[in-house]
């Protein structure tokens, strides 16, 4: 190329932005990851019989009452799901902008709302699907 | 719409049924490489390198949707190549964009009216995108337990571990999903996904890893990879639908069928508007894009001038598709008038469109088209057949030394040869007639014929001149 210093920028921007889609998917494993331990805690919290529990708080194992225990299980729950959405809904940004240096078109329809269920299940129809 | 003729494609494919061999099956794009600049030979296209990239420029405003409601026409003689060329802009365009393909002539039906045929083809040619989202588990089984109480009655629990390649994780299960879980026979090793919101399993196929848990497998066991990544995935599909369709869903009175049995009759206005309403108020909220797509008219001098007003008003529309006509027309009669007009199509309508000749094809050019088709109807030709071929396609048409491919093919075969020789070529050229030799026939034999009034008419011309 005639430019060596603008095709580098060129390429570096590139490799940064595909290099933050990568660590987004992986971050977005890591917290379903969190999630389903989560999940799994809070089920087995409900099935105690025990007015206490153990929980670990960082290093620390301390005992705690049931009430509590899972009150702060269902507020990380809630916190993961908004992480893992938000870290979603951005990453459609970002292929994007990814695409837009590589001078490919936008991935078609992938900024648009989703359809609700029951009008989903009209346009189903037009798409060969039987009603259900 | 196109997705669904590639998906029919497939399905033929893998039946292995017989394919027919169109007869523009070859072409396969516009042959352009990425600067527009057409290769003489590419994609199943030869020659028309002017015409072609013309339609190359056209495909390119139409894929940043700078062109809607505008027309193109493909004017020049018979047999250069217009339908080939609108052929290719389809295959160009790829399967997300609607294209619709008409001749003049299909909107005359006694059950439709002109107008209604020329407005399903023009909502056929327009896609609206929308995107399904759902939520979805999917992974790998490793373990179903289910418990029955000891009594035989009462609710059942159970617990089922899914896995991903990164993640392992326990669900419990409740009455519900047992029943499903047993309903849908899951055992270890399947691989299925779970939709969040109604709960529906559905099976994907058996892990590879489980490939060999089992000596004997059916045919139809299908076998997966286990899945990547995290277990609670929001899977988003986008499609694209034509306006057509959602207004034959909405307008039928009873049963599905009436999307498929393609005889849908007229559709109301009123539904229609409604249609029109509701996928304005889906932009509005960004749930719904307008993919304007490609309505083909060949022969477009069938029309009438009814039709010609009607598509004159109707390319002023917000949401009109661009509209490819084709005609192999010179200065003709517009039917349904007296007046004379060039290619038979009014002149306002005519000032409306970006007009691309085609040029006849030169004897080189012939050839290569022959070679082609030779190929894709899997005869192999001798070289001086290939020449006396082409001298054919030159002195009657290209369409008749096509015809002749197939058929002396068929001789060759016949006598066992696997090359097409120069004698089949003569051989078939004796069996059929071109145009012209037919006319020569005529000429000499017409008085044998029946209801022949030739000579009537003849008669007649001179009555009226005298």
């Amino acid at each position: 190329m005639e430019n060596p210093g603008k095709s580098l920028l060129h390429l570096t921007q590139i490799e940064e932005k595909a290099q933050e889609i990568l660590s987004d998917r992986e971050e977005i494993v890591a917290l379903d990851k969190q999630r389903n331990q989560n999940r799994e805690a809070i089920r087995a919290v409900q099935r105690l019989d025990n007015s206490t529990a153990w929980i670990t708080v960082g290093p620390l194992l301390v005992k705690m009452p049931i009430k509590k225990v899972s009150n702060i299980l269902n507020n990380d729950q809630v916190r993961l799901d908004v992480e893992v959405n938000k870290l979603r809904s951005d990453l459609k940004v970002k292929v994007n902008a990814l695409r837009d240096l590589e001078h490919t078109s936008p991935v078609p329809g992938l900024m648009l709302n989703p359809l609700s269920k029951a009008e989903m299940n009209a346009v189903g129809q037009a798409l060969g699907r039987s009603s259900e | 719409m196109a997705s669904i003729a590639a998906a029919k494609v497939a399905e033929v494919r893998e039946t292995t049924r017989v394919e027919r061999v169109g007869a523009h099956s070859h072409i396969r794009g516009l042959g352009l490489d990425d600067s527009l600049e057409p290769r003489v030979v590419s994609q199943g296209m030869v020659g028309q390198l002017t015409a072609r990239r013309a339609a190359g420029v056209v495909l390119e405003m139409i894929k940043e949707g700078k062109i809607a409601g505008r027309a193109i026409l493909l004017a020049g003689q018979p047999g250069t190549g217009k339908t080939a060329i609108a052929m290719g802009m389809a295959q160009a365009l790829g399967a997300d964009t609607p294209f619709t393909s008409m001749a003049g002539s299909e909107i005359y039906s006694l059950e439709m009216s002109k107008t209604e045929a020329l407005t399903q083809a023009i909502r056929k040619s327009i896609g609206v995108r929308i995107k399904e989202e759902t939520e979805i588990i999917e992974g790998e089984v490793v373990e179903v337990q289910v418990d029955r109480p000891a009594t035989g009655v009462g609710t059942k629990v159970g617990k089922l571990t899914l896995k991903t390649t990164e993640m392992e994780t326990i669900y419990d299960l409740g009455g519900k999903m047992i029943e499903c879980i047993m309903k849908e026979k899951v055992q270890a090793g399947d691989v299925i996904t779970i939709d969040k919101a109604t709960g529906k399993i559905s099976k994907l196929g058996r892990s590879f890893t489980r490939a060999r848990d089992y000596d004997a497998t059916g045919p139809q066991t299908r076998f997966v990879q286990c899945p990547e990544g995290e277990l609670q995935k929001r899977k988003e599909v986008v499609h694209t639908v034509s306006l057509h369709e959602v207004d034959v869903i909405n307008s039928r009175t009873h049963g599905f069928l009436a999307l498929f049995s393609g005889d849908t009759g007229e559709i109301k206005s009123e539904v229609r508007e409604q249609i029109n309403a509701k996928v304005a108020e889906w932009r509005e909220e960004g749930k719904a894009e307008i993919v304007p797509g490609v309505l083909f008219i060949d022969e477009v001098h069938m029309l009438d001038i009814e039709c010609f007003s009607f598509l004159n008003r109707a390319l002023e529309n917000e949401m009109a598709p661009v509209v490819i006509m084709a005609t192999n027309r010179g200065i003709t009669r517009i039917r349904g008038t007296n007046y004379v007009s060039p290619h038979g199509i009014p002149i306002d309508l005519l000032d409306r469109m970006n007009i691309v000749a085609t040029k006849p094809y030169e004897e080189k050019e012939l050839k290569e088209i022959l070679k082609i088709r030779c190929e894709e109807e899997d005869c192999e030709m001798a070289e001086d057949a290939l020449t006396v071929l082409t001298r054919i396609a030159g002195e009657t048409s290209l369409r008749y030394a096509i015809q002749l491919i197939t058929t002396a093919g068929l001789v060759s075969r016949k006598r066992k040869s696997n090359e097409v020789q120069m004698e089949d070529i003569k051989r078939v050229y004796s069996l059929f007639l071109d145009e012209n030799r037919s006319m020569q026939f005529l000429k000499e034999y017409q008085d044998e014929f029946m209801f022949n009034d030739m000579g009537d008419s003849n008669d007649a011309m001179e009555v009226t001149d005298g």
